[in-house]
C-alpha cells in the first residue's frame, strides 16, 4: 500500500484542487506534495540495501484474462527517482506564483503529472508501466499548452505530444510483443528479465522500446522537440518536466531495454549504436548550448548533453557506469531545476533572456551571483559538487567498456565549462551594461534554492549515501 | 426427406412459444414498439412526444432487463425457429448493448427535438424500429434473418436521416444513404445467394458444417464471400467503401448520427462475426485476407482524411472509419481473445463516441446543427463540465490510458500480434499517432481563451447521458475486467471456450 499512496495521493489531491477556489490551491498543493515526499522519504529510510528483488512490492490481479497485474515495487534503480520526483514536485509547486491565472488548474495538472511519473518509476508490470507512461502525457500536454510561454505554446505542446506518442505507441507493439514472443504470456518485468527471446526478435523489440525511450530522454538525433517544449514550458513546470520527465526515458533504458534484451543484435548491434548516439548527444548538445544567446535555450541544450552522459553510463553494462547513471539522473534533476529557476529570475528582473544583452549584473544582485556561481560550477562538474561524481562514474564505466567512448564523451566535460562559464561571466561579470535589474534575489526565492544547493554539496561530498542503496536490484539483467 | 423438413411437420404451437424465450428481448421491444405507435395515435398532439419517449425508454429498459435476466439465469442459447435465430450469449451481449444505446439516444434527442421543433414521437418510434433490427442481427443464425435485420435497421435509418424535411442537407443524406445502402444490401444478398447455392442451406451453423477447407476451390463460394464482405464493409463504413459515411453523418440530424455511428457499426460487426467467424470458419484464410486489406485501407484513409476536416461531424465520421479498421484487426485475429476484444471495444466505443456526439448535439441551435470547430470555442468557460467531459471523450478515442480507448486497442492489438498479424498492428499503431493529432485538435477551441460567454444549456437527461458516457469511458478502462469477461462469454458461442 505504501507505494500506491505515493502516486495516489497526488492524484487525489489533483482532482480535489482542480475544483478548489484558486486561493487555496497552491498551499493545498504544497501540503499534498510534502505528504507524498514524506512517504517516499520513509521508503528510502527503511530501504534494505543489497536485497535481491523489489521492495515494498504490491501485486493485485488487474486484468486476469491477459495476466495483467497491478504490480508496484522499488529497487535501487527506482528508489532515488521516486524520491527525486516527490522532492522536485514540492519545489515546483512552491515556485508557482500565486498570481498565475487559473492557478488551481496549474497545480492540479502538476500533481497529476507528478503522480504519473511516480507510477512510471514504481510500476513493475509492463502494461502498468505503459499506462503511467502515456497517462502522464495528458497533464504535460495541457500544462504546456494552457500555461505555456512564447507566442505559440499550442504548437510546441502538439509537437511534444506527437513526438512522444510516435515513440510510445510503437512501444505498445513492443509491450505486446514481449507478451507474445517470450512464450510465457506475462507482463511481469522480473519474469520477463529472465526470458530473452531470440536475438532477431530482441532486436525488433529493442528497437521499438529504445525509440520511445530515446525520444523521451531525449537522445540525439531525437531531441528536436526539446528546445520548443522547454522554451514554451513555464518555469515551475520545467522543474519536473526537465528535472524528472526526461529521466523517465533514461530509466526506461535501464529498467526495460537493457535487462530484457541482453543481445539485441540484428541488422546492427544496438549495444554499440546507443552509446555512440549518447556520445553524439553529449557533444552536439554542448555545441548547441555554446551557440545559444537565449539563456533558457542554452540550459535546455545543456540538458541534452548531460542526458547523453546518463545514457552512456547505462550502456556501459557495468556497475560503475549504471550506478553513475542513476546518480547522474538525480544530480541533473537537481541542477537543471536550479538553473532554470535562476535563469527565469534573472530574465524576469532584466526583462530579457538574451545573455548578450546584459553584463555586470553581479554588482546589482550579489547574492544571486553567489548562488548562480555555485550552480554553474555544479553543472560543469567541479569536484566536490554532485555532478562530478556522476559524470566521472559514467565515464569510468564507459572506459571499461571501450576507452574510445570515454575519450569522446570527455569532450563534453571540456565543453561544459565553455558554455556555463561564458553564461555566468557574460551575464554577471564585467562592466554593468544593458538593463538594470530591479532587485536582488528575494528571501523566499533564496529559501527555495537552499535545499537544491545543499543537496549539491551533500551528494558531492558523500555520494555513497545514494550509491550504497543502489546495490539492491529487483530483477535480473543488470550489472551488480 | 431431410431431417429439417421432418421436424417441420411436427412443429407445434407449444414449441413456437418456447422458442419465443430465445428472442425474448426482441419480442419485448417489439411489443413496446407497437404500443408506442398506438400511443402516438390516440394521445393529443402536445402530449405525444413525451409519452412516446417514456414508452421507448421503458421498452429499452425492459429489453435490457430481459436480456440481462437471460444472461444470468438462462440456460444458454438454443436454436430457435428451425435455426433462424438464437438467444445465445452473443445475441444477449448485443441486445444489452443496443438497448443501452437506445436509452442513450432517446435521452439525448428529447431536448434536441424540442429545440429544433421536430416531430418527436415519430423519431423515437423510428429509433425503436432500428434497434429491433439491430437486435435481430445480433440473434440471427440464418442468412435470411441476417438480411431481415439488416433491412429493418437500414430502412428505419433511411427515414431518420432525412428527418429534417426542411433542410436540403438532411434530404441529401437520406437519398445518399438509401442509394448506397440499397447497393450494399444487394451485394450482401447476392453473396448470400451464392453461399446458399454452395452450401444448400441458409442456416449459419449448418453452413459451417457443410463448407470445409476444400470449398476454397469453389469460385461460387469465393465470390459469395467477396460480395458479402463488400456489403459488410459498406455497413461498418470501412474503406474503400466508406464514401457515404461523411456525407450522411453530416447531413443527418445529430442524434441520428450519434446513434448510427455506434449502432450501425456494432450491428454490422455482429453480422460479420456471426457470418464469417461463425459460418465460414474453414474458409478463414479467404475472408481474413479480404478483411485485412479492408482494415489496412480503413486505418490509413480514415485517419488521413480526418486531419483535413473542418466539420466535427465529418471528422468523427472519418474517425469512425479508422476505428472500424482497428476493430477489424480483432475479427481477423479471431479466437476467443480476438472476438472478446471486438465485443469489448464495441461496448466501450458506444460510450466514448456517443459521448462525443452528445456534446456536439448540445451545441445545436434552433436553426440547425452547429458542428464547426469554431462552435466549440470557449467551451471551457461556457460550460466547464462539458469541456472536461469532451476532453475525456477525445482522449479516450485517441487511446490514452487509463481510458477505455487504450484498453480496447491493447486487447485488439494483443490478439492481432498473437495471431501473427504484426504488420497490421504496426500499421494500426502508426496511424493511431496520426489520429491523436486530430482528436487533440478538437480540444484546442474548447480550452483556448475566447471572448464568447453565451452559456451552453444542457437538459437533465442530456447531462445524464454525458456523465454516464464519461464515467463509463474512464471506469471501464480503469477496471476493464468485467466487460472483457462479458465479451469472452459473449464470444464463446462463436469461438468456443
Amino acid at each position: 500500500m505504501t507505494l500506491t499512496v505515493i502516486w495516489l495521493l497526488p492524484m487525489v489531491g489533483s482532482a480535489l484542487i482542480a475544483f478548489m477556489p484558486p486561493r487555496f490551491a497552491k498551499w493545498l498543493g504544497v501540503v499534498v506534495a510534502i505528504a507524498a515526499l514524506g512517504v517516499a522519504a520513509g521508503v528510502a529510510f527503511s530501504f534494505a540495501p543489497g536485497y535481491r528483488g523489489y521492495q515494498y512490492s504490491e501485486a493485485v490481479p488487474w486484468i486476469p484474462q491477459l495476466r495483467i497485474f497491478y504490480r508496484l515495487g522499488v529497487d535501487g534503480i527506482s528508489l532515488w527517482l521516486v524520491v527525486l520526483n516527490a522532492f522536485l514536485t514540492v519545489i515546483a509547486i512552491l515556485a508557482t506564483p500565486v498570481s498565475t491565472r487559473n492557478v488551481n488548474r496549474f497545480v492540479a495538472l502538476m500533481l497529476a503529472m507528478s503522480a504519473g511519473l511516480a507510477g512510471v518509476f514504481m510500476a513493475t508490470d509492463l502494461v502498468l508501466f505503459y499506462v503511467f507512461w502515456e497517462a502522464m502525457l495528458i497533464p504535460a500536454y495541457f500544462l504546456l499548452w494552457l500555461f505555456g510561454e512564447g507566442d505559440r505554446p499550442a504548437r510546441a505542446a502538439v509537437k511534444f505530444v506527437l513526438y512522444t506518442l510516435a515513440g510510445s505507441l510503437l512501444m505498445l507493439v513492443g509491450v505486446i510483443g514481449e507478451y507474445v514472443f517470450t512464450g510465457k504470456q506475462t507482463f511481469d518485468l522480473a519474469t520477463l528479465a529472465t526470458l530473452a527471446p531470440s536475438p532477431s526478435i530482441q532486436f525488433g523489440l529493442f528497437s521499438v522500446f529504445a525509440l520511445a525511450f530515446a525520444i523521451k530522454t531525449p537522445l540525439f538525433p531525437f531531441h528536436s522537440w526539446l528546445p520548443d517544449a522547454y522554451m514554451a514550458a513555464p518555469t515551475p513546470m520545467l522543474i519536473t518536466f526537465a528535472g524528472v520527465m526526461g529521466k523517465a526515458g533514461a530509466y526506461g533504458f535501464l529498467r526495460i531495454a537493457v535487462p530484457l534484451f541482453p543481445e539485441p543484435v540484428g541488422w546492427w548491434d544496438w549495444r554499440w549504436v546507443v552509446p555512440v548516439l549518447a556520445v553524439a548527444a553529449i557533444i552536439w548538445g554542448a555545441l548547441m548550448a555554446i551557440a545559444q544567446r537565449d539563456m533558457k535555450l542554452l540550459v535546455a541544450y545543456s540538458s541534452v548533453s548531460h542526458m547523453g552522459f546518463i545514457v552512456l553510463g547505462i550502456f556501459s553494462y557495468n556497475v560503475q557506469g549504471q550506478q553513475g547513471a542513476i546518480l547522474q539522473m538525480v544530480n541533473h534533476g537537481i541542477i537543471i531545476s536550479a538553473l532554470f529557476l535562476i535563469v527565469a529570475w534573472i530574465s524576469d528582473r532584466a526583462g530579457t533572456r538574451d545573455r548578450s544583452a546584459m553584463a555586470g549584473l553581479a554588482a546589482r544582485m550579489p547574492v544571486m551571483a553567489g548562488v548562480f556561481i555555485v550552480v554553474t560550477l555544479a553543472a560543469l562538474g567541479l569536484p566536490g559538487l554532485n555532478s562530478f561524481v556522476g559524470e566521472f562514474m559514467t565515464l569510468l564505466g564507459a572506459w571499461q567498456r571501450a576507452p574510445v567512448l570515454a575519450l569522446f564523451g570527455a569532450i563534453g566535460l571540456v565543453l561544459a565549462p565553455v558554455y556555463m562559464l561564458r553564461l555566468f561571466q557574460g551575464v554577471m561579470q564585467g562592466a554593468p551594461a544593458g538593463p538594470v535589474p530591479r532587485s536582488d534575489i528575494r528571501t523566499a526565492q533564496l529559501l527555495l534554492l537552499a535545499p537544491l544547493v545543499l543537496l549539491m554539496f551533500v551528494i558531492g561530498l558523500d555520494p555513497n549515501a545514494l550509491t550504497s542503496l543502489m546495490t539492491s536490484l529487483g530483477q535480473a539483467g543488470l550489472a551488480r | 426427406m431431410s431431417p429439417l423438413l421432418a421436424a417441420d411437420l411436427n412443429y407445434t404451437w407449444a414449441q413456437a412459444l418456447g422458442d419465443l424465450s430465445q428472442i425474448a428481448a426482441v419480442a419485448t421491444l417489439t411489443g413496446f414498439f407497437l404500443f408506442a405507435i398506438v400511443v402516438d395515435l390516440v394521445l393529443p398532439k402536445h402530449r405525444r412526444g413525451g409519452a412516446v419517449a417514456m414508452t421507448a425508454v421503458t421498452g429499452f429498459a425492459f429489453a435490457l432487463g430481459t436480456a440481462a435476466y437471460r444472461w444470468v439465469y438462462g440456460q444458454g442459447g438454443a436454436s430457435a425457429y428451425h435455426g433462424f435465430a438464437t438467444g445465445d450469449n452473443f445475441a444477449l451481449f448485443f441486445e444489452i448493448l443496443f438497448a443501452t444505446l437506445g436509452i442513450l439516444t432517446v435521452a439525448l434527442s428529447h431536448s434536441y427535438l424540442r429545440k429544433r421543433g421536430l416531430l418527436e414521437s415519430e423519431f423515437h418510434i423510428l429509433i425503436m424500429a432500428a434497434v429491433i433490427g439491430m437486435m435481430v442481427l445480433g440473434s440471427a443464425t440464418s442468412l435470411v434473418t441476417v438480411f431481415l435485420g439488416l433491412e429493418l435497421l437500414s430502412i428505419a435509418l433511411y427515414i431518420a436521416c432525412g428527418f429534417v424535411r426542411t433542410e436540403s442537407r438532411s434530404q441529401e443524406a437520406a437519398a445518399k444513404y438509401l442509394l448506397v445502402g440499397g447497393f450494399a444490401s444487394a451485394f450482401v444478398l447476392y453473396g448470400m445467394a451464392l453461399i446458399y447455392g454452395g452450401a444448400g442451406t441458409t442456416v449459419i451453423p449448418e453452413i459451417a458444417k457443410r463448407l470445409d477447407a476444400t470449398s476454397s476451390g469453389n469460385p461460387l463460394i469465393i465470390l459469395g464471400i467477396v460480395l458479402m464482405g463488400v456489403g459488410f464493409a459498406f455497413k461498418v463504413s470501412a474503406a474503400p467503401f466508406h464514401m457515404w459515411t461523411p456525407d450522411v453523418y453530416q447531413g443527418a440530424p445529430l442524434p441520428v448520427t450519434a446513434f448510427m455511428s455506434v449502432g450501425t457499426k456494432a450491428a454490422a460487426f455482429a453480422m460479420i462475426v456471426r457470418v464469417f467467424s461463425g459460418g465460414l470458419p474453414h474458409l478463414a484464410p479467404e475472408w481474413q485476407a479480404l478483411l485485412a486489406f479492408v482494415a489496412a485501407t480503413s486505418m490509413v484513409v480514415g485517419n488521413l482524411m480526418a486531419i483535413a476536416q473542418t466539420s466535427l461531424k465529418r471528422l468523427l465520421a472519418y474517425s469512425g472509419v479508422a476505428q472500424a479498421g482497428y476493430i477489424l484487426v480483432g475479427v481477423i485475429a479471431g479466437g476467443q481473445s480476438g472476438l472478446s476484444a471486438v465485443l469489448y471495444y464495441l461496448f466501450v466505443y458506444m460510450f466514448m463516441n456517443f459521448g462525443a456526439f452528445a456534446v456536439i448535439t448540445l451545441l445545436a441551435g434552433p436553426e440547425g446543427d452547429r458542428d464547426r470547430f469554431s462552435d466549440l470555442e470557449g467551451l471551457a468557460r461556457r460550460n466547464p463540465v462539458m469541456a472536461v467531459l469532451m476532453s475525456v471523450f477525445m482522449l479516450s478515442l485517441a487511446g490514452f490510458p487509463p481510458s477505455v480507448g487504450f484498453f480496447g486497442k491493447l486487447f485488439l492489438f494483443t490478439a492481432g500480434v498473437s495471431a501473427g498479424y504484426t504488420w497490421l498492428v504496426v500499421l494500426a499503431v502508426v496511424m493511431s499517432v496520426v489520429s491523436v493529432f486530430y482528436y487533440v485538435r478538437v480540444l484546442i477551441p474548447v480550452w483556448s481563451p475566447s471572448a464568447r460567454t453565451d452559456r451552453v444549456p444542457a437538459s437533465i437527461s442530456s447531462q445524464g447521458v454525458l456523465w454516464l458516457s464519461a464515467l463509463a469511458s474512464v471506469a471501464l478502462g480503469v477496471y476493464p475486467t468485467t466487460v472483457l469477461l462479458l465479451g469472452q462469454l459473449g464470444a464463446n458461442p462463436i469461438s468456443g471456450p
